[in-house]
């Protein structure tokens, strides 16, 4: 998945687009399982649904007042419309090579469970009429449902890319979706950065579930998924360091946790043994709560 | 070497040295670890720093460790070329090793035993390539004395080993010894037959001077048995078994059993041989019917259990001498019957015909014809020279039974005589005695119960049997020994006493019913029979035979026991012949009159081995004692360790979790490659199942498009003709492949002929032929006069019955509808049925004829006629289906309709 050299653009380009649909599809089939529409305004404003009748107030255009409720009665009545203002959502899905690794067949790799949520998550939001874009400097988010053709497109295209701290529209919400094992000090300036511009942010950590347990065991050299290059550690019984392992990811991950809280964010966890609707219900869930109260 | 256990020993020891480099196997194993696994791992920034708690866990594991080191071990022994029951003998080094093979009948019954011992140590010879001669004891076939083979490798003299066989005469262990004077020093094995012949000790001590000596013998267990003469017994044959024994050696107890066989070689009967402890010789009874003791041929004793050639010493073989039991009746000589229910020889002739060659002849051809028995009716007084010839002849083993009459009653006859009859069994008082006659008040006597020592002790007395007139003999101390059978009163009815081999048996009333009416009953001919089973046979007097002219050699026995053509090197046997390369036992003679050499029917047991000289190493040969080269197991479980250390090594390294998929891809290929047949079979069942679960009409395939298509549609539209205007609702019709489909289902077949059509196999032949046979129908169809050619080349290749015309009355052209015949589109000439039902009533298997019905009946898709129909235009074609429905309802109704054909004949009658 990630982006090819220029030499073989094309092939990957066309291997995107094999794989592009069902993806979509996937995205979309696990969207519609989740109810849709609990992120209205819950007031009146600009928009198209009918919200109440009210009193004709001094002040209100006379184009408003609703005349058939007005001749029902004997004092004039205002049609009033539910609010419906589009939120920007800025979305961010990590690569690398550490991201297309799989500890099984059966398992989807981390990218592809990452981006399988990013569109999922796009899909459930373009359809509630939100504006989705890519946490990527000058993509410009759009509405509609041609967006999440144009999502899926230009998440293929990007390839893996680090996070931008600048260009972020104000007070937006951005969510972020990765395996998040670099070191917690480097993550938190990155955050702390998106922060500062005001932006709310969701942490979804995926995993491997063999990141979680470390089930092997015997005489392992492991490696980078990058290469040899970058260090290999060598292990004569994997099964007595699973411990030691275990516990720093755990240590690992509550700094993660911390980090987020204290800046107002949320975090989330995902394996990729799960099924991705409960971490995309979950993740639904939070983000209309944040929607509402980020406006509210 | 031998190792520690005496039955384990190496070829190569010096190759166990390599097992003091153990330890530093040992030291490598556990200083270099086992390669690490490599995986690609993201959280790696985790794990950096962390190690294991113990370093030695890195360390192969101690089990493991001692799997490869005894995997190195087993190698290492395996190279050493281990050995199980290594031959003794074999000392290895330049010295030849001398086998000396005795093969001779001795050795026939163990010879497969022998040859693997034999080969087990050529294969240590092998080893240890020494080189090897060959001496086999027994003298060649073609006369020549005992000679050495030549010294070579162990491979050329396996090559001599199979090619041996066993001799069926002895060996010449006198002979073999003076080869051996000119020889250097061997190592001998002696593979002996464990018997002991004349020389055998000069041979081992000729032996023992050249080196080491180790005999391999038998046992007591595998000796050879060697059959005795048989005696005749009145229900069956006594035989005497021998094995080879020697004084002072003693014998465990040996099971065996001895087997009749007759002249076809089918076994007739079989008796158990049990040799008691220390006992050489034991008895066998084989019972046996009279009538199927002549047809014996061959008797075999085999050790019990065994199932192998018996060898030539353990076959009898009998010659006709045993087999035919010639009975001649001579009527008495001064009386010449010709009223058949009258003569003695009548009544005699009936009794004997069942089991024994009869000729009725004078005295003097009797005793030219050599006879067993000779019955001698009439009672009269044997002439002087008669009785001269027939003293030695019955000494000889003749039985003569005389029966009394008129003239012997008469006493003053016997008197005359100047000496007593020698041919009387005891001596007779002059004068008859009658019972139950007109002026006597006694009551005809019935006879008593046969005594128990009697031949014909068993046989049940019919009550109605009574005697009115018999002679009597004179009491005298011996006579109720002699008495074989008596009156109720005591009077004797039948005497008989030894001569030499022979019997004299005396019958004390007539053979014909004048005296008794014996001869009329049942017992008569029992009675007959158990007198002429005492016959040996033609009187041993092959002697005279053998004495007159030298008999070619006919059927000689080879060294297992087996009959075949005789060698070229056979000789002629004379008088004077013993058993010998020139004359080896079998049949001698003519096929009409065959004589019998045998190699057994010694009265004395063969000699064993015996004590041996001193310096022979004797060991026995058993299933278990050949050299076992353990060279491949070892290596091999070697290999199969170190596989399994793989394996392990795999599994230590996680290398293993990719094996279930392997696994199953394997188990998918094997399913795919045993899939075809399984579906072939269903296609098979799913079509007889189809086939047989509706009637329905079908027509043979001929592989040509628009041929079949018309025959599907012909018959498609023919049954929906029959359904509509019969009962006759047929499912819709199928295409055969002749070659490959069961027919049985069908009840009319349609089967066109065309140029370029497939023909059938000769198996679909075969099956075309069977189902004509079992009543099926064939209509076969020439389409037309200008296909006439192809419709003649596809009779040829069948079975069809001679044909005749259809009559114009046939039951086909009266079995539904009333026709003129059974038109077609075309008129193509007569129509031909078979013969026979043409004139009778069986029903026709075939229908041939060139009319191309199919090509009438054929309509296509809309119903609308394929072909036009040449003569009638549409009244041919209703014409032609008509034919159809009536030749589909003589396929399924047969000559149901046949009287209908009558009907005007009898309607007539009934008229009348």
């Amino acid at each position: 998945m990630a982006a090819p050299p220029a030499p073989s653009a094309i092939l990957g380009a066309e291997q995107a687009a094999a794989a592009f649909p069902p993806l979509l599809v996937a995205a979309e089939r696990v969207a519609a399982t989740v109810a849709q529409g609990i992120h209205g305004r819950r007031r009146a404003g600009p928009g198209d649904a009918f919200w109440q009748f009210r009193r004709y107030q001094q002040g209100d255009s006379a184009h408003s007042v609703d005349w058939r409720q007005t001749a029902k009665a004997d004092r004039p009545f205002v049609r009033e419309h539910e609010w419906e203002s589009a939120q920007t959502i800025n979305l961010w899905c990590a690569g690398g090579a550490g991201m297309d690794w799989r500890s099984a067949d059966t398992l989807p790799t981390k990218r592809e469970r990452s981006a399988l949520l990013l569109l999922a998550l796009a899909s459930l939001l373009l359809r509630g009429g939100e504006r989705v874009g890519l946490l990527l400097p000058g993509d410009r988010p759009t509405s509609g449902r041609l967006a999440l053709h144009r999502l899926a497109e230009t998440l293929h295209r990007a390839g893996a890319w680090d996070i931008p701290t600048s260009g972020l529209p104000r007070h937006s919400s951005v969510v972020l979706i990765g395996d998040f094992l670099a070191p917690v000090e480097d993550i938190a300036t990155t955050l702390r950065t998106l922060a500062g511009r005001g932006a709310r942010g969701h942490v979804v950590q995926v995993l491997d579930p063999a990141e979680e347990s470390l089930p092997y065991s015997g005489r392992i050299e492991f490696t980078a998924p990058t290469g040899g290059s970058s260090g290999a550690w060598l292990v004569n019984r994997a099964e007595d360091i699973r411990e030691a392992y275990v516990d720093r990811l755990l240590a690992h991950r509550e700094a993660l946790r911390a980090l987020t809280r204290s800046l107002g964010w949320t975090f989330a966890l995902h394996h990729t043994d799960t099924p991705p609707h409960a971490a995309l219900l979950s993740l639904h869930q939070t983000l209309s709560g944040a929607l509402l109260k980020g406006t509210g | 070497m031998l190792g520690p256990l005496g039955m384990f020993g190496f070829g190569a020891p010096w190759v166990l040295a390599a097992i003091i480099a153990l330890p530093a196997v040992w030291y490598l194993l556990r200083v270099v670890p086992p390669a690490p696994r490599r995986l690609a791992f993201p959280p790696l920034r985790l794990l950096m720093g962390l190690s294991a708690r113990e370093d030695s866990a890195a360390r192969t594991p101690l089990w493991l460790l001692l799997l490869r080191l005894l995997a190195v071990l087993l190698a290492i022994l395996g190279l050493a070329q281990p050995v199980l029951n290594p031959q003794p003998g074999v000392a290895g080094g330049d010295r030849a090793l001398l086998l000396v093979v005795d093969d001779d009948w001795a050795a026939a019954p163990t010879w497969e035993d022998r040859q693997e011992v034999l080969n087990s140590l050529l294969d240590r010879a092998a080893l240890q390539d020494q080189p090897v001669m060959l001496l086999t004891t027994a003298p060649p076939a073609d006369g020549g004395p005992v000679t050495l083979g030549r010294l070579g490798t162990p491979e050329d003299a396996r090559e001599q080993i199979r090619s041996l066989e066993p001799k069926p005469w002895a060996p010449d262990h006198a002979a073999a010894a003076t080869l051996l004077n000119d020889l250097g020093a061997f190592d001998a094995v002696m593979i002996s037959g464990g018997v002991r012949h004349e020389g055998t000790d000069a041979l081992l001590d000729a032996l023992r001077r050249h080196g080491p000596v180790t005999l391999v013998e038998p046992g007591p267990g595998g000796s050879p048995l060697v059959l005795g003469p048989p005696e005749r017994t009145p229900d069956g044959l006594t035989l005497t078994v021998h094995r080879p024994a020697a004084p002072g050696v003693a014998l465990p107890p040996r099971a065996a059993t001895v087997q009749a066989l007759d002249d076809k070689g089918r076994p007739v009967g079989a008796g158990p041989v049990t040799f008691a402890a220390d006992a050489a010789t034991a008895e066998a009874h084989i019972l046996l019917p009279a009538d199927l003791r002549s047809t014996l041929a061959r008797i075999e004793a085999r050790p019990a259990g065994s199932l192998g050639a018996p060898g030539a010493a353990a076959v009898l073989l009998l010659d006709d001498s045993w087999q035919r039991r010639p009975v001649a009746v001579v009527p008495g000589e001064r009386e010449r019957a010709g009223v058949p229910l009258l003569s003695d020889t009548y009544y005699m002739h009936r009794a004997l015909e069942p089991f024994a060659e009869v000729s009725e002849t004078t005295m003097a051809e009797a005793l030219e014809q050599r006879v067993s028995v000779i019955m001698v009716a009439g009672g009269g007084r044997l002439s002087d020279t008669s009785t001269d010839q027939l003293v030695p002849w019955v000494e000889q083993g003749g039985v003569l039974v005389r029966f009394a009459g008129p003239q012997m009653a008469a006493g003053p006859q016997m008197a005359e005589g100047s000496r007593a009859d020698p041919l009387l069994p005891v001596a007779l008082r002059g004068g008859g005695r009658t019972l139950g006659g007109v002026l006597s008040w006694s009551q005809p006597a019935s006879l008593a119960p046969f005594p128990d020592d009697s031949p014909f002790a068993g046989l049940t007395v019919p009550p109605e049997v009574t005697v009115t007139s018999q002679v009597l003999a004179e009491p005298s101390v011996d006579l109720p020994q002699r008495t074989w059978a008596h009156l109720s009163d005591g009077t004797p009815l039948v005497t008989g006493v030894r001569r030499g081999q022979g019997w004299v048996v005396l019958v004390h009333t007539t053979a014909n019913a004048e005296w008794s009416n014996l001869a009329l009953s049942g017992l008569f001919p029992d009675m007959l029979r158990r007198l002429t089973a005492l016959g040996q046979g033609a009187g041993d007097g092959s002697e005279d035979a053998a004495g007159t002219a030298p008999q070619p050699p006919l059927e000689l026995l080879d060294g297992f026991g087996r009959l075949g053509d005789p060698p070229p090197t056979a000789r002629a046997l004379t008088a004077t012949t013993t058993i010998s390369p020139d004359n080896p036992p079998g049949y001698y003679g003519r096929a009409d009159q065959r004589t019998a050499l045998n190699l057994s029917g010694a009265e004395d047991p063969p000699l064993g081995l015996g004590a041996l000289p001193a310096g022979v190493e004797r060991i026995g040969f058993g299933p278990m004692a050949q050299a076992v080269d353990l060279r491949p197991w070892f290596l091999g479980a070697a290999l199969t360790l170190l596989l399994i250390d793989l394996l392990i090594s795999y599994g230590l390294r996680g290398l293993l979790g990719r094996r279930p998929t392997a696994a199953a891809a394997a188990v998918a290929l094997a399913a795919i490659l045993a899939a075809p047949p399984v579906e072939a079979q269903q296609g098979d069942d799913a079509f007889a199942l189809e086939a047989a679960l509706n009637t329905r009409l079908a027509f043979v395939r001929t592989g040509l498009g628009d041929v079949d298509q018309m025959a599907q549609e012909g018959l498609g539209a023919l049954t929906a003709v029959l359904g509509q205007r019969s009962s006759a609702e047929l499912a819709p019709p199928v295409p055969l492949d002749i070659n490959r489909d069961e027919l049985a289902f069908f009840p009319l077949l349609y089967w066109p002929a065309a140029d370029g059509q497939e023909m059938p196999d000769a198996a679909a032949r075969s099956r075309v032929n069977e189902f004509l046979n079992r009543g099926g129908m064939i209509l076969f169809d020439g389409r037309g006069p200008e296909n006439a050619q192809a419709l003649q080349v596809l009779l040829q290749t069948l079975d069809i019955p001679p044909l005749a015309p259809l009559p114009k009355d046939h039951v086909a052209t009266r079995s539904f509808y009333l026709l003129p015949g059974l038109p077609g589109r075309v008129d193509g000439g007569p129509v031909w049925i078979s013969q026979s039902a043409a004139s009778g009533d069986a029903v026709s298997p075939v229908i041939i004829g060139s009319s191309d019905w199919a090509g009438a009946w054929a309509r296509d898709n809309a119903g609308r006629p394929r072909l036009p129909v040449i003569p009638g235009g549409e009244r041919g074609r209703e014409l032609a289906y008509r034919s159809g429905v009536n030749m589909v309802m003589y396929a399924l109704t047969g000559n149901y309709k046949a009287d209908q054909v009558h009907l005007p004949a009898i309607l007539e009658r009934l008229t009348q």
